[in-house]
């Protein structure tokens, strides 16, 4: 089966005050149809960035893609004229961000906005557009939606904002949803809304999701394959399960370790023991050197760490960390 | 409440809160009829020496209101609010500025918070400066003294704000709290704005001071892991009310609110994976009611999966059963 979406050694570079750094540094990505591949990291990893380029947003300048190449059933995009990706945003590739406020616009009916999607994209009539609408806020589970179509943005609590923006995402049955933190701002019940009704369209309509994501619990229930950021890099890529039961970088072991997971375990204990933690924060970019960018925060580094970025190496499960290389070398031989 | 431990059996605990509400008047434009937000409606607890008491619950239920409340930043309608068995709503201005350094806040925006304008040295400094403590030279070397304490460099005094990052302007926040050696710390939300990694320093850190100083905290936080990890009480609350409180083993395996069970339920977990076919399901609809509009009944009633006809006309009443309070008609367990 050849991917939904291919995304190879993707470089993604900004002109700062600091010069010229590299936000994205050799990024691949595959994605099969119908697919979850959670992407997480701490700030500023580049998860939001590497949304972006698929989607053809990188503000150019400061920003340029300075290599790699990303195919969507194997058409690349990158080069692509701006009518061409303006024709694939919206209607093959469908994106939710974390604050719908910002997203939606705020003086106009959110039916007429979802109305308006749809007219972008299809040869529909007016009213046609109008009625998709409410079915599609029906789809999304927005209460009384023949009300709510007509109802402005600032009138709808975060969790309805959210799923208006769910809707004009599906509004032209995209292959491809990217859901850049969708739930970060909304309180844990509606959260959970907000989920279900990802995996219930993802259901029907074999949309295949990119969740991006810094909370690992969503991950674990989200997601069929992980990939985990740091500096602008993928450092581990592989099933979920594999991510989470036996995370092979040690930046990924710090990440699980860090969560004050809700554990049933420690609900009986006296005192609970303090949270692993990883010392440091993350290098800014004009200032990563030549090794792993991880070496300085890194408690297992030894010096090659400091000279030589690892390369992300294997197949299925892939890690980018000298240690494991030459672990795995050593179980090969 | 069970005693904490640390008190004494005649010594008052460190802050008793008692029926405290805090109602804002709403102008409904001109000729509109007045209204009243109701944001915090006769709730009560205790917070023992040594001692943190968490507060949780969904955005807008009264977390900030209730915890300012109780330290006079905001002024309660009603209740009582006893710091070491002084009543602080008794004192006058004067009296309540001596009391002021028992206290201290650290706020959820480490960037918002600081001064952009200031050295952090002079930061930190403040609030001995304000309440004349100590002579210059004593400030001067106390603020080296709580820079190392929470993990900086007395060389770094002279920097502004914005040459740190999120978590390193957090624990400025913290020193600054910690000038006047205060007994009582509201947290509010001081990790959700950051990444894990800096999140789990931050919490040791805060469990550290707590260890070494015997501060108390009144911590909020919206999120039930990291309560779970701090907290030795927890009060849970919904709409300005505390709807459950107990000590947090009990609360964490022994839940009896229907509310408090859907806010587990609806945590992340790293045990629900998807690929073990887990669905989290929406543990209750829709959004919380405005405090706008009480309704009469439960709170919780128009979201409780429990909910009887009784609840929609009755407000519960808060029972006690061994230190575990709940406010339900029908507690589960
Ligand atoms: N317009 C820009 N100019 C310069 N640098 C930029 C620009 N946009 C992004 N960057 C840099 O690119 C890097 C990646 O940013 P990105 O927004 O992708 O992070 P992220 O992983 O989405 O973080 P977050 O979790 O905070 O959303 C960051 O270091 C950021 O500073
Ligand atoms: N100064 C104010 N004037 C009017 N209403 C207020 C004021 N402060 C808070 N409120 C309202 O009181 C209610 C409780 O707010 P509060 O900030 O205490 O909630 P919270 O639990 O801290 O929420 P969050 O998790 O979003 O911080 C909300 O409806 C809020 O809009
Ligand atoms: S009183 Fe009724 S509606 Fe309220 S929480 Fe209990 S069961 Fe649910
Ligand atoms: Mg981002
Ligand atoms: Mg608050």
């Amino acid at each position: 089966m050849s991917p939904l979406l291919d995304v190879r050694d993707l470089r993604v570079e900004f002109a700062t005050r600091h010069g010229t750094v590299t936000a994205l540094d050799g990024v691949s990505l595959r994605l099969e149809p119908g697919e979850t591949l959670g992407v997480v990291g701490e700030s500023g990893c580049g998860k939001s960035i590497t949304a972006l380029a698929i989607m053809g947003l990188i503000p150019m300048p400061p920003g340029r893609i300075a290599g790699g190449s990303i195919r969507l059933d194997g058409e690349e995009l990158i080069g692509a004229p701006e009518r061409r990706l303006r024709q694939l945003r919206g209607r093959d590739i469908g994106m939710i961000f974390q604050e719908p406020m910002t997203s939606l616009n705020p003086v106009f009916r959110v039916g007429d906005q979802i109305a308006e999607a749809i007219l972008l994209h299809q040869d529909v009539s007016r009213d046609e557009a109008r009625r998709r609408a409410l079915d599609l806020l029906r789809t999304v589970g927005v209460p009384d939606p023949g009300q709510r179509i007509d109802a402005y943005p600032h009138e709808l609590s975060g969790g309805l904002r959210q799923r208006v923006m769910i809707a004009i995402a599906i509004s032209c049955q995209p292959r491809l949803l990217i859901a850049d933190e969708p739930t970060t701002a909304l309180d844990v019940t509606v959260q959970a809304q907000i989920f279900d009704l990802i995996r219930d369209i993802q259901d029907r309509l074999g949309v295949a999701v990119i969740l991006i994501t810094h909370d690992m619990g969503a991950i674990a229930e989200m997601a069929d394959r992980v990939a985990v950021m740091y500096a602008g890099r993928v450092v581990e890529e592989g099933p979920a399960d594999a991510i989470l039961d036996s995370p092979a970088h040690p930046y990924t072991r710090g990440l699980i370790g860090c969560i004050p997971a809700i554990d049933p375990a420690l609900a009986a204990l006296d005192r609970l023991p303090p949270l692993a933690e990883i010392p440091g924060v993350v290098p800014p970019l004009h200032l990563l050197g030549q090794g792993c960018a991880f070496a300085d925060r890194c408690i297992e580094a030894v010096d090659i760490c400091r000279k030589v970025a690892p390369p992300l190496t294997g197949r299925g499960h892939a890690v980018a960390c000298h240690l494991h290389a030459a672990a795995a070398a050593s179980e090969e031989s | 409440m069970p005693a904490p431990a640390g008190d004494s059996a005649s010594a008052p605990p460190l802050l008793e809160v008692r029926n405290l509400s805090v109602s804002f008047p709403m102008s409904r434009g001109l000729f509109g009829p007045k209204r009243v937000l109701q944001a915090v409606r006769g709730i009560s607890f205790t917070v023992g020496r040594g001692r943190t008491l968490g507060l949780v619950g969904e955005s807008g239920s009264g977390k900030t209101t209730a915890a300012m409340a109780a330290i006079r930043l905001v002024t309660p309608s009603d209740g009582q609010v006893l710091l070491e068995g002084r009543d602080l709503m008794a004192l006058d201005e004067r009296a309540m500025r001596a009391e002021r350094r028992h206290l201290a806040v650290i706020f959820q925006d480490p960037y918002s918070s600081l001064n952009p304008r200031n050295r952090v040295g002079a930061i930190v400094r403040e609030p001995l400066d304000l309440m004349g403590i100590g002579s210059p030279g004593e400030r001067e070397s106390r603020v080296r003294e709580l820079f190392r304490l929470v993990g900086l460099r007395p060389d770094q005094m002279a920097l502004f704000p914005h040459q740190f990052s999120g978590g390193q302007r957090q624990r400025i926040a913290i020193a600054r709290a910690l000038a006047t050696n205060p007994a009582l710390i509201v947290c509010d939300e001081p990790v959700s704005a950051l990444d894990v990694a800096i999140q789990a320093q931050i919490l040791n850190l805060l469990r550290r001071l707590q260890d070494d100083l015997g501060l108390s905290y009144l911590f909020i936080s919206h999120d039930l892991g990291v309560v779970q990890h701090v907290c030795h009480e927890v009060a849970v609350m919904y709409l300005g009310q505390v709807v459950e409180m107990a000590e947090r083993r009990r609360l964490f395996s022994a839940p009896a609110h229907p509310y408090t069970r859907a806010l587990l339920e609806s945590a992340p977990s790293l045990d629900r994976r998807k690929s073990a076919g887990y669905r989290r399901k929406a543990a209750v609809k829709g959004d919380p009611p405005s405090p706008l509009a009480i309704p009469s009944g439960c709170a919780f009633a128009g979201r409780c999966p429990q909910a009887q006809p009784r609840c929609r006309t009755e407000e519960p009443e808060p029972t006690a059963r061994d230190g575990h309070l709940v406010r339900c008609h029908f507690p589960v367990g």
